[in-house]
């Protein structure tokens, strides 16, 4: 009865006394304080205590290896007899660079954890203070080593004390956060190729090795400063590493320890002077990490967000914008006729939406096939590249006027609600869709990087997300009387307005006869042109039946002479043009760049040397519009030749499967892409999809540090 | 063709954050037992000093920085002072070389150089003005202080810290194990230097 009173009394003083209780200290740059995992301790037992720092932006604390200056936090306690504190548990230090220097430490909080042993007679039902002096050398340019005298209340309670209150979940936060010992093997060697450090074991193999750095526990031993060479093996990794003042001592290290950053895993690691395991090495570096805006980590929400905005951009693409302002502009004489125009929206929708998919699902059979493709990859085919020219040519001389499709201009609003009508919306949806292929706008190519790497369901939603934002503008234009009326009545200006925009048709059957004349070469080049006049010729003899009641003659001439110069565009198989594959996406400055080639990559990231990425295609429009006002600027001439960055360009005009795996791995499906990678050889910074001359600059500057 | 690059700025940032995570080019590495890098500087007194002229003496370099607690340490207690003395009672050139860039922490000009040289009775032989860091990333400097000991041969036979405290309290100089006293005995025995590098510690040299 009375123990059990006693425990009453006990756990009321526990609730009435002052908890695990700590002031925080500001010593000037940083608020340091002692925490705990829980608010009381049981004689004989250890829990776990913190020394917290908050500091001020800017300024840093060091780890225990500090890097090339600095110097790491230090605690120092003041405990009554029998009790004992453990050392800290270092947090993952971040790699802190310093003019040439780099140190290794923390910024903002971190919590340095230890263990905190009360002795067997610890006097329950008592508070304890335990005291502790902090020293800290914080340093923003300059340092300031600053101190604190710390204090740590405890109740001494008889039942081991179970975490609680605020500091339980970010201590235990903190432990988990530490570098863990794992079943690594690590081994170094130190000779003419530099020093390499081979760790292997079951949590390297097939992990993501992006971003792999050693820190040593011993300041001596390896350069701070120099990047590390990455390069994977079959189960585990080689650092490149830079031996340091230690190895030019008459005993050089024989055991280096330290953390390894593998991945986003810190493992702690005792590596063994001696041969380097065959096993940590031979794949090459790992695949980098994007530090910009790309489909890693990108949710279904923001893939489809991005998938609505990028189809909304894509009505403003040039071989897009005619077809459509063209729909616009003949619903705008009836704005009377809501319903109709409702209908022809909805009709266009619809054409869109299942043209996406129809184009979804074959890029997803094709890839599950095995094939390396990607968005736009019908243009790497050369009949698909005629056919697309043709088409446009066709569209082009129907906006010139020299045949009209279904009923007239003049006559198409009789029609408006009529089938034809909603047939002629609906492939209207079919071919703007068709001619935006080549047209990747921004926010497209993060959404369907991600799209293509997800099942087939998250897929298709994202390419009817990315037909809803294309659709949208127009579908909006035709469920809004409003906007309908705003547009001018119908007049001469349409037959102006149509005239003029057949204009950039022609440009688009221009371009896409260029890329195939780097498709398919010369010989190419004159069997599309030849097609395309007999095509025209077909056109003008249908056009010129559109007005005679008895033409079938002039009808069958045409038809015949259409399909002759189609079939002709599209039978037999184009030969491969015989020009060097980086030719192909025809460059347009004398920009002096090396064709891309991993191998090249790999080698001149290992020397430390900025490099500068740029994937590309003929058939981009994108990409050839940063050629132009970005990267054939000066500027970007100038930075490369002062950065010393080489400029390596990977053409994917025609099938490339290296380039395809290479987009993929930046979680992209398409061109244009642009990575920078710095001197330190790691993790490129993926370039926004519209350059700009200053943006490349910038860039540059920045990996050349 | 003109569209809307709303995701510029978020990447730009990205290439800051990259920025600032790109180190500059490493510094060159001295090594023990090879000539050490020749250098070419301005004194305190205006004079242009090089490391060949003191061939046939041994030479300490010293990067210093006034403002640094590390430097402090071993200047306010007079310790550096009584150093320097010594070793020029042995006939050892002693720079002391300031690398801060003008307008960080340490930059002096001539005149501010030898006022402090007066002001904490420090005795080198010649305070070094390198605001461009040139002799500094030469030797690849990291901290202040950080000492290099070279032969009479222009030999390299020291680098690194001043001795095995790395700590800015005036504390930890009592039972400090001083490196670069160790190495000029060696020298002057005519032994070789037993403890020829150390990790160097204290501030960063402020390029």
């Amino acid at each position: 009865m009375n123990l059990r009173f006693a425990g009453l009394l006990l756990a009321l003083v526990a609730l009435v006394a002052p908890a695990a209780q700590a002031a925080p200290v500001d010593t000037g740059h940083l608020k340091a304080e002692l925490i705990a995992q829980t608010q009381a301790i049981a004689p004989g037992q250890t829990i776990q205590v913190a020394l917290r720092q908050e500091i001020d932006k800017g300024w840093h604390t060091y780890w225990r290896n500090p890097g090339d200056s600095g110097e790491a936090t230090k605690i120092a306690w003041t405990l009554p007899a029998g009790w004992s504190a453990g050392d800290f548990v270092w947090q993952p230090p971040e790699p802190q660079p310093a003019g040439p220097l780099v140190n290794y430490g923390y910024s903002g909080e971190v919590i340095l954890p230890m263990t905190l042993t009360a002795p067997a007679n610890a006097p329950v039902g008592q508070t304890v203070t335990l005291k502790a002096a902090a020293a800290f050398l914080v340093c923003e340019e300059i340092c300031i080593p600053e101190d604190a005298l710390l204090e740590l209340t405890l109740t001494v309670q008889a039942q081991a004390a179970q975490p609680s209150g605020r500091w339980a979940a970010p201590i235990a936060r903190a432990l988990e956060a530490a570098p863990r010992k794992a079943d690594l093997t690590a081994t170094f060697e130190n000779n003419d190729q530099g020093l390499r450090l081979a760790v292997t074991g079951a949590p390297l193999t097939d992990a993501d090795l992006a971003g792999s750095y050693f820190f040593p526990f011993d300041g001596a031993v390896i350069d701070h400063a120099a990047p590390q060479a990455i390069e994977r093996g079959p189960q585990g990794l080689t650092l490149g590493l830079t031996p340091s003042y230690a190895f030019q001592g008459p005993e050089p290290p024989q055991v280096m320890a330290g953390v390894l950053k593998a991945g986003d895993a810190y493992y702690e690691i005792e590596a063994q002077a001696g041969p380097l395991s065959p096993e940590a090495s031979g794949l090459g570096p790992p695949a980098a990490r994007s530090g910009g805006l790309s489909a890693a980590g990108l949710g279904l929400p923001l893939a489809l967000a991005f998938a609505v905005l990028g189809g909304l951009i894509l009505n403003l693409m040039p071989c897009v914008f005619p077809i459509l302002a063209m729909k616009a502009a003949s619903l705008a004489g009836h704005a009377h006729e809501a319903q109709g125009a409702r209908r022809q929206g909805l009709a266009f929708l619809a054409g869109v939406l299942v043209t996406f998919l129809a184009l979804a699902g074959a890029l997803i059979a094709a890839q599950a096939a095995g094939a390396a493709v990607g968005w736009g990859f019908q243009l790497q085919s050369p009949p698909v590249v005629a056919a697309l020219c043709l088409l446009m040519l066709a569209v082009a001389l129907n906006l010139s006027g020299v045949f009209e499709i279904g009923t007239s201009l003049q006559g198409v609003g009789s029609g408006l609600a009529s089938r034809g009508g909603l047939a002629g919306a609906f492939f209207t949806g079919v071919l703007a869709v068709v001619v935006a292929a080549p047209c990747t706008a921004p926010f497209m190519a993060p959404a369907l990087g991600w799209a293509l790497t997800q099942p087939a369901a998250a897929a298709l939603l994202v390419f009817a997300a990315l037909g809803i934002g294309f659709a949208a503008p127009f579908v909006a234009v035709a469920f809004a009387p409003g906007l309908l009326a705003k547009l001018p009545r119908p007049g001469p200006w349409m037959d102006h307005l149509r005239k003029v925009l057949a204009f950039p048709m022609y440009g688009a059957a221009a371009w896409l006869l260029w890329v195939l004349t780097l498709q398919a070469g010369p010989m190419g080049q004159a069997r599309l042109l030849a097609a395309a006049i007999v095509l025209a010729l077909a056109a003008w003899l249908y056009g010129l039946s559109q007005g005679r009641s008895q033409a079938l003659a002039l009808r069958g001439g045409a038809a015949v002479l259409g399909a002759l110069a189609v079939l002709s565009a599209l039978i037999p198989a184009y030969q491969s043009a015989a020009i060097a594959g980086p030719e192909a996406s025809g460059a347009v400055a004398e920009l002096p760049y090396e064709p891309y080639s991993a191998q090249r990559l790999a080698e001149l990231r290992a020397q430390g040397t900025p490099v500068f990425v740029n994937f590309t295609a003929a058939w981009c429009v994108t990409c050839q519009v940063n050629e132009q006002v970005a990267l054939a600027r000066e500027g970007v001439a100038e930075a490369l030749a002062e950065t010393g960055a080489v400029y390596l360009k990977g053409d994917w005009t025609r099938k490339d499967e290296v380039i395809a795996a290479e987009l993929a791995r930046h979680g992209r499906a398409g061109v244009p892409l642009y990575l920078v990678y710095d001197r330190a050889g790691a993790e490129p910074v993926i370039l926004p999809q519209i350059l700009t001359e200053g943006l490349v600059v910038r860039a540059l500057e920045a990996a050349a540090g | 063709m003109t569209t809307p690059s709303f995701p510029r700025r978020p990447i730009l940032a990205g290439i800051a954050a990259l920025a600032a995570l790109v180190a500059a080019p490493a510094l060159a590495a001295p090594a023990i037992g090879k000539p050490a890098p020749a250098f070419s500087a301005v004194d305190s007194n205006g004079k242009t000093r090089t490391l060949a002229e003191f061939r046939g003496k041994t030479v300490v370099l010293e990067w210093t920085n006034e403002g640094c607690p590390y430097v402090q340490k071993h200047y306010n207690g007079g310790a550096m002072q009584s150093l320097q003395k010594r070793a020029a009672g042995d006939g050892v050139v002693w720079l002391s070389v300031i690398s801060s860039a003008p307008g960080k922490q340490g930059y002096k000009t001539a005149a501010q150089a030898n006022a402090w040289k007066t002001a904490s009775g420090a005795a080198p032989s010649a305070i070094l003005l390198d605001p461009k860091g040139d002799v500094g990333r030469a030797y690849g400097a990291k901290t202040t202080p950080h000492m290099y000991v070279v032969n009479p041969a222009g030999t390299l036979v020291y680098m690194g810290g001043i001795d095995d405290k790395n700590s800015a309290d005036p504390a930890s100089l009592k039972g400090a194990t001083n490196f670069v006293v160790a190495a000029l005995d060696d020298l002057k025995a005519g032994r070789a230097v037993a403890r020829p590098v150390s990790a160097p510690y204290g501030c960063s040299v402020k390029y």
